[in-house]
């Protein structure tokens, strides 16, 4: 009996806060200030810095005097990595916070999931996270409802592919003077977009593919694919892995010397600090990043250390280069288009021309952002003595060569 | 085959050290423990905390690590399993919530980053043509020792003894002069321990991340229905078919079927011998 | 006397559903309401099955994700029309609790749970390995609403769940559902009564699995997407959890049980990252200071007169 007075007399004021919670509030259509909404996994680190890159770029605006003479203000909601989770964000944001825009996402099945439910609430959308090219399939097959996505960071996998065959080529083949590959990835949708086309892409410039192979991103020992593949013959390992847990996969890489060189797509690897978190076994391996802390464009180096100085953390993860640049250019196309109505802001999303944090944003006729040199590419970076991050390709990027570990012969 | 037969050795020592535990809380109070993975996660993130926050040595920090879960476990028991152990559903229910707690709470607190655990060997083993991680071996050599010393703990000694009589009938034991009670947190703490021990060995080469509980106790489970609940030396075998099958999956068919092996043994073991290997109690 | 105060009870709490939409203004908490009804009636059937026989099935989230899936193929592949989905989802579901019921529902208990466990996450995985024809971790994406106002598909889930869930409470109190909580207290006596324990268990898990089955369609159709998520785990116990909070055994309380939950997961929201430490949390308060649960004990407390 007693424990159901402890319950009501908690529920009483929860129920108040329903009450409150449910009051329509009112934000007026073109007036006060622009609303950003922000759906993104809170407790991941990408979510973590799309907050902090979006807040930056909010308060610069703001600093300048906002847009239109008004203000930009950001509204978060979690969405997870559950489908259902992130439904409920867009709906949220979209329906009871009335946001102008939403900038987002990470992992591709919750965008996906997502869609159709922007679309319905006829709210912009710029993806910065999610890298199936279904994200933006709707543009081409049906413009009047798929027009509000963008996809504004990173590549999509298929611009990701070819990047990577062009590394291969370029170093793999050109510099090391190998001819015999692996390709492993995780059992992903935008892995299984990626990996017929880097395995087509490999063979056409005469490697042989001695081993394809797809885990489960729930795999906790690599050990048995890492053999497999040592006893394939390949020099070179490409690796293809963003959720499935790349600390074992480098660790257990580097604990046994496997004698093959590891590189390719690891999302994980992209983090600054991922080399001290697996104290030192990424020592070889070379990832591909979205942005590194070079001159690639004139504000890179600036937004980088401002970035550091406002966080503490050791450099932003890829999330937050597209968080920041999809804030500005959505900043310009309203403020070309004089107001914030979607019909006119996606005219003149579509003729954004933008420098970014990290490279020139365009979009392509699929609302996709275009990829390739001068345009947002992959910049593939080696852990080298110390954690240094050595960019090895492309070439104009170039701060070192590769080194061999110790263990692996040439 | 040979990298097989090395390889397949540590993912059984690992799984034997956690199904142990698991298998022996629910022998002695017939719980079935859903924290049991969260000792595990609080075994690693207990290690990396002592040696890289507070820079103890690992050699003191470890032992310290499993002591501190071993601890946590007899506190779960004590505060909150014992008042609800009358119903399974109940505690079922508790230890998953408490289980999902730990979960987050290690998440707010240390990030969904991964975390590095330091291994005692950094060195590889060469053995044969197949190169192996010194950890690893380390690993496999300090879980035959603790599983050794847990049976002649069981079979040898007085708390042994109140193990084995308190699993046969709690009643009966208590009118011997056994305090069942006191002997539920024993085990408790120790089944944590052991968990604990696992993540210490282990984690150096496996993940160390908020969620890293939830498969090995997947696995654990697996493994105690093949090998019998509450059976020490089924779940023992069951570790050594999991682990092996599982390699032997990993290299002949391929990485991504692995996950499957172990549910459709424990389905498989359901519908035909439900008591698993070595289980006395009828599942009928 | 405690019927008519039930039906009551019922109506009240049916209108209460009812009218929330226009009150609550906001389509946003419309969603979430939908999807709350639909955890509803999971709950209630999971209810039905193991609340009343004490078989707790663990696999749950199989017949929803058989049904969901189903519902979908048959859009993006056949293109059929969603009322079809509904059906099939809900044959799809029976099917499988046909195949699985009979080696499983001999055993005791634990044993039961786990292997209805273990088909589910098999399913799961192989949703995963054959990504080519399932769609894989991304699922199946576009399929069509059923309708196209938020507001009428609200309306038509209510009143799909609260039918549902009344034949669900009318077959738990009729002679029927008295044969199967007899079955839960004492299996051999019943089966020396001459009763035929095996063919009850298993017509009752086929119609629980139905049920579930067609909440599984009806989900599909309205978040226009299923994914391998819901063959989880996870689905199960959040469903499980709901039945316990409302109450095990009264079929009511379960979808009383979901309602609570899911609102409360939606308004906990402000709570950004502390978002599930403090639901789990709450959790643990409930589940240690209330182990019958909390709907349905607080219902027979209002309603005086004992009796479920």
């Amino acid at each position: 009996m007693a424990a159901y007075r402890h319950v009501l007399s908690a529920l009483i004021p929860a129920l108040a806060l329903v009450a409150g919670a449910l009051l329509p509030s009112a934000a007026s259509a073109q007036t006060g200030p622009i609303r950003i909404g922000v759906p993104t996994p809170l407790q991941l680190q990408v979510g973590r810095d799309t907050i902090d890159a979006v807040d930056m770029a909010i308060r610069e605006i703001n600093a300048h005097g906002g847009v239109l003479g008004r203000k930009l203000e950001m509204v978060v909601a979690d969405e997870t990595e559950n489908p259902e989770t992130g439904i409920n964000a867009i709906k949220k944001l979209t329906a009871d916070e009335k946001v102008d825009v939403l900038i987002g996402g990470y992992t591709s099945g919750v965008t996906l999931a997502q869609i159709p439910h922007i679309q319905r609430a006829k709210t912009i959308y710029l993806g910065i996270g999610a890298a199936s090219p279904a994200v933006t399939r709707g543009v081409r097959t049906d413009y009047e409802n798929g027009k509000y996505i963008f996809r504004a960071f990173p590549l999509n996998s298929q611009h990701q592919a070819r990047a990577l065959a062009e590394f291969i080529n370029g170093v793999v083949k050109g510099e090391l003077g190998y001819s015999r590959v692996a390709i492993i990835g995780e059992n992903a949708k935008w892995v299984q977009d990626l990996v017929p086309l880097l395995r087509k892409g490999a063979t056409d410039l005469g490697m042989e593919v001695k081993l394809a192979e797809f885990f489960d991103t729930q795999t906790s020992d690599f050990s048995p694919l890492l053999s497999k593949v040592k006893d394939s013959g390949a020099q070179f390992l490409v690796v293809i892995l963003s959720h499935a847990s790349s600390d074992v996969f480098v660790k257990q890489w580097y604990d046994a010397r496997f004698p093959m060189l590891i590189g390719g797509i690891d999302v994980k690897s992209m983090d600054a600090d991922f080399y001290q978190r697996v104290d030192g076994k990424a020592q070889g391996e070379i990832a591909a990043n979205l942005g590194v802390r070079a001159p690639l464009t004139p504000k890179t180096i600036p937004f980088w250390d401002a970035f550091v100085k406002k966080t503490g953390r050791a450099g932003p993860v890829y999330s937050a280069f597209g968080a920041y640049s999809a804030v500005m250019l959505y900043a310009e196309a309203v403020g070309r288009a004089k107001t914030t109505a979607a019909e006119s802001v996606i005219k003149e999303l579509e003729k954004t021309d933008h420098v970014g944090v990290v490279g020139r944003l365009q979009f392509d006729e699929n609302h996709d952002i275009k990829a390739g040199p001068g345009f947002i590419n992959l910049f593939f970076a080696q852990w080298q003595d110390k954690g240094e991050r050595v960019v090895v390709w492309p070439k104009e990027q170039r701060t070192g060569k590769v080194v061999l570990p110790a263990w692996i012969k040439k | 085959m040979l990298e097989i037969l090395l390889y397949g050795a540590v993912t059984s020592a690992i799984y034997a050290l956690l199904a142990v535990g698991f298998t022996l809380i629910f022998g002695v109070a017939r719980i079935l423990n859903l924290a049991h993975g969260s000792f595990y996660a609080l075994g690693a993130y207990a290690t990396y905390v002592l040696s890289s926050t507070l820079h103890l040595p690992l050699a003191l920090a470890a032992p310290l690590a499993v002591l501190c879960v071993a601890g946590f476990g007899v506190l779960l028991e004590r505060v909150l399993v014992r008042p609800l152990r009358g119903s399974q559903i109940g505690v079922l229910m508790i230890t998953l919530a408490a289980s999902l707690v730990v979960e987050q709470v290690l998440l707010i607190t240390f990030g969904s980053e991964y975390r590095n655990v330091p291994s005692f060997i950094d060195g590889k083993v060469a053995i044969g043509h197949v190169d192996i991680g010194g950890q690893r071996l380390l690993t496999l050599g300090v879980a035959v020792v603790a599983l050794g010393a847990l049976l002649l703990l069981i079979h040898r000694t007085r708390f042994g003894a109140a193990i084995l009589a308190v699993s046969q009938d709690p009643e009966a034991a208590q009118y011997l002069g056994i305090p069942a009670d006191r002997v539920f947190a024993q085990v408790m703490g120790l089944s944590a321990g052991l968990a604990a021990l696992a993540a210490v060995l282990a984690a150096p080469f496996l993940t160390v991340q908020p969620g890293m509980g939830l498969l090995p106790m997947v696995k654990a489970f697996a493994i105690v229905i093949v090998g019998g609940l509450g059976s020490i030396p089924g779940s023992i075998l069951g570790a050594l078919l999991l682990g092996y099958s599982e390699t032997i999956v990993a290299y002949l068919v391929s990485t991504s079927w692995t996950e499957l092996v172990s549910l459709v043994a424990v389905l498989f073991t359901l519908v035909l011998r439900p008591a698993g290997l070595f289980g006395k109690r009828a599942a009928f | 006397m405690t019927v008519r105060r039930d039906l009551v009870g019922a109506v009240l709490a049916v209108s209460i559903l009812a009218v929330a939409p226009p009150l609550v203004g906001s389509s946003y908490l419309v969603g979430v309401l939908t999807v709350a009804v639909i955890y509803g009636l999971w709950a209630a059937s999971w209810d039905f099955m193991s609340g009343l026989t004490g078989r707790e099935n663990f696999g749950f989230a199989l017949f929803i994700g058989a049904g969901a899936y189903t519902a979908g193929f048959l859009d993006t592949l056949a293109h059929l029309s969603p009322w079809w989905g509904l059906a099939a989802g809900m044959a799809a579901a029976a099917l499988f609790s046909l195949l699985l019921g009979f080696p499983t529902l001999r055993l005791k208990g634990p044993y039961f749970a786990l292997a209805m466990l273990s088909a589910s996450a098999i399913m799961q995985r192989l949703m995963l390995i054959f990504w080519e024809t399932t769609g894989g971790e991304e699922g199946l994406y576009g399929i069509a609403p059923l309708f196209s106002s938020p507001l009428a598909y609200y309306y038509f889930v209510l009143a799909a769940t609260v039918a549902s869930v009344a034949f669900l409470v009318m077959l738990a109190r009729s002679p029927w559902g008295l044969i199967l909580r007899a079955i839960r207290g004492d299996e051999a006596t019943c089966l020396a009564a001459g009763i035929d324990v095996t063919f009850y268990k298993m017509v009752s898990l086929i119609i629980s699995a139905a049920f579930g089955g067609l909440g599984g369609a009806l989900y599909a159709h309205y978040q226009l997407q299923v994914s391998p998520q819901l063959f989880s785990v996870v689905t199960t116990i959040t469903v499980i959890i709901m039945v316990y909070v409302g109450g095990m055994g009264s079929i009511y309380g379960a979808l009383g049980g979901a309602l609570l939950l899911t609102l409360l997961t939606e308004l906990l929201r402000d709570f950004g990252q502390w978002r599930l430490l403090v639901y789990s949390l709450t959790l643990i308060l409930i589940l240690f200071f209330l182990p019958g649960g909390l709907v349905a004990p607080l219902w027979r407390r209002l309603r005086g007169g004992g009796g479920r």
